[in-house]
């Protein structure tokens, strides 16, 4: 029987700048199931980034709430926050941001690190992953010498190195070429299936969306589930 | 809080891998300044408190003693081995003082004249004197005096040749006239102040030409590691002697000089402490350069679940160890400069600075460690102070706005 792992309730976001306001979101409601994989497609500048900030505890919502395993994220202060971002989320970006001055290995092993794992437990966990993902001969590479492709798996290892419940993916073959994303799509939905974790993710490539079970658009401030 | 993170963030930070050539110069430089800092404020400390244990020790040896117990008659034989009655004691020396006029052919030089038997130059005193000549010794009726190389300057006068001098009198009602003396032995004990106006004369000829208007005492000289038990010492002398003596110490009747000293040094050590204010606003500065660097990488943590007090106590570590590092380096590149200021002084002296003549060059290194530590105390918890408070800008880093997301 699949939970409810993630539950928005008439969320409302606004931006507010200087005399005007800017509605995102308005009185959105939306559950995600544990296990399953959610694609949201939409226009640019539609609110999609905004939904998964939200979403990951990055952001507020204006009104309304959000809740993780039936625990209201609002509620949270920012340690708590944290400690929920480490643990129970995965984040991989477009622009697949890395720490530049760090290995593959050391950026993989930088959540479970703050996690508060022993340094041998979380290589031994990172390594096992970039081996995985067919990066165990770069382990020692710094970002830059990495290719668009590779650097988006060692973040798909970072997202997974902790093992949290669910992965957040924004665009995650945005910046990538045709061969490249054909490939990380590949990864991205058949890792975290055999991982059996659940993926949200906004993506504007109507072949990585196909990949997952459900998929919304977001359209006038609210989801509308696609056939 | 996850102090493993931080320790490893922190040792990750301070040992920049890759392309981060700026990043490791940055943390050279910077505990390099500190360092610079750090060199002539243990440098001044030394040269001050040598100077000034240096200066003290020619006042006492050479001037006044440590103890003078004013009783007109000699208490003791030269002989006399005075540490018998006290083992604090080093010697007791029967001394009389007055002031003249000294003569040349072609100048006069005012001074303190202090009649001294020639066992006063004992071994403690002779650490602080050069000689040339007979110091004090008798030739004929004439009156043997020592003068300082700088009195003999001015005077022009040389070892073997003839001064006249004469008494000043406390009292108007004295009749006074200049008598002759040989000069047997010249001195130097290198403080140009105490120089200029110190003659030594035999005091069997003091005794002579101050009949009436001598300051006549017992001058006591006690080991280095007793001299803040003065009274104590006194009471042992009037208790084993069964007498009571009017005395003074050191600090009494130079008051104005162990005054200046105590101010002088108050003062420059809250000079130090206003250098290091400014060294801890510098220290702060590197925390704001290493955030201003990292912004992105931060935000990257932040997003990935590290708390700010996980980054703060990170960067605060390393901002630490930099100084830490640069604070020892410092101090010991400071005492190895100090050990040789002597050498230092002397070159600078001989190289013609003129001003340099009126300081004491050649003194006994002192290294006062409870200073430096609490020099080097006070700038960790300065700098502590100044890098928590720079470290609030990590608490300001917003994930979303770093993140840039659309």
């Amino acid at each position: 029987m699949t939970k409810e792992l993630l539950r928005f309730h008439t969320v409302t976001k606004t931006f507010v700048s200087g005399q005007s306001q800017l509605v995102i979101l308005e009185d959105l409601d939306f559950v995600l199931y544990s296990g399953t994989s959610v694609a949201i497609t939409g226009k640019s500048g539609s609110g999609k980034s905004t939904l998964l900030n939200i979403a990951g505890g990055l952001d507020k919502p204006s009104a309304g709430s959000v809740s993780f395993l039936g625990r209201e994220l609002g509620a949270l202060n920012d340690k708590e926050l944290s400690a929920f971002r480490n643990r129970h989320i995965g984040f991989v970006f477009q622009s697949h941001i890395l720490l530049d001055d760090f290995t593959a290995l050391e950026n993989v092993c930088v959540p479970a690190l703050i996690r508060g794992a022993r340094q041998a437990d979380a290589v031994k966990r990172a390594k096992e992953l970039l081996d995985r993902v067919g990066l165990s001969d770069r382990l020692q590479h710094r970002p830059q010498k990495l290719s668009g492709g590779e650097r988006q798996r060692v973040a798909i290892c970072r997202a997974l190195v902790n093992a949290p419940d669910l992965i957040i993916a924004d665009e995650p073959t945005g910046s990538l070429d045709e061969e490249s994303s054909s490939g990380i799509e590949t990864l991205l939905t058949d890792i975290v299936r055999e991982e059996g974790k659940t993926l949200l993710m906004v993506t504007h490539d109507t072949q990585l969306a196909s990949r997952c079970s459900t998929v919304y658009l977001l359209h006038n401030r609210t989801l509308q589930e696609m056939e | 809080m996850n102090m493993r993170f931080s320790m490893w963030l922190s040792g990750r930070l301070l040992v920049p891998k890759g392309e981060s050539k700026y990043a490791r110069l940055r943390l050279v430089r910077s505990a390099a300044l500190i360092a610079i800092v750090m060199i002539p404020l243990v440098l001044a400390l030394i040269f001050m408190d040598g100077m000034m244990n240096g200066i003290t020790d020619k006042y006492i040896l050479l001037q006044d003693g440590h103890i003078q117990l004013h009783v007109e008659d000699p208490l003791f034989d030269s002989q006399y081995d005075v540490s018998a009655i006290d083992p604090r004691l080093e010697s007791a020396d029967y001394v009389v003082s007055g002031y003249g006029i000294v003569y040349s052919r072609d100048t006069t030089a005012e001074v303190r004249i202090k009649g001294v038997d020639i066992s006063y130059f004992n071994e403690n005193r002779m650490t602080q004197l050069e000689f040339t000549g007979e110091p004090l010794k008798k030739e004929g009726s004439l009156a043997a005096v020592m003068l300082s190389t700088t009195i003999a300057q001015k005077l022009g006068v040389e070892v073997g040749q003839r001064v006249a001098f004469m008494v000043v009198p406390d009292s108007y009602s004295s009749v006074v006239r200049p008598v002759l003396a040989n000069v047997t032995a010249l001195y130097d004990s290198g403080y140009h102040e105490l120089d200029s106006s110190l003659l030594f004369m035999n005091r069997d000829d003091a005794m002579r030409y101050f009949p009436k208007d001598r300051n006549a005492y017992t001058e006591l000289l006690v080991s280095r590691d007793h001299v803040d038990d003065l009274g104590a010492i006194v009471a042992t002398l009037e208790s084993a002697m069964d007498k009571n003596f009017p005395y003074a110490t050191w600090d009494e009747f130079n008051g104005t000089v162990y005054q200046n000293f105590i101010t002088s040094r108050q003062v420059i050590l809250l000079v130090f402490m206003m250098i290091l204010l400014v060294a801890g606003v510098y220290v702060s500065s590197i925390a704001q350069e290493m955030i201003q660097d990292s912004m992105q990488s931060i935000a990257l943590f932040k997003t990935l679940g590290a708390t700010n007090s996980n980054l703060s106590w990170a960067y605060f570590c390393s901002v630490m160890v930099v100084t830490s590092i640069g604070l020892v380096a410092g101090v010991s590149l400071g005492l190895l400069i100090g050990s040789q200021i002597g050498v230092l002084l002397h070159w600078l002296g001989n190289s013609g600075l003129a001003g340099l003549q009126y300081y004491l060059l050649d003194f006994r290194i002192v290294i006062s460690w409870r200073d430096i530590l609490a020099i080097s105390f006070s700038m960790l918890v300065i700098s502590s102070v100044t890098v928590r408070l720079s470290l609030g800008r990590i608490r300001r880093i917003s994930p979303l706005e770093m993140l840039q997301q659309d």
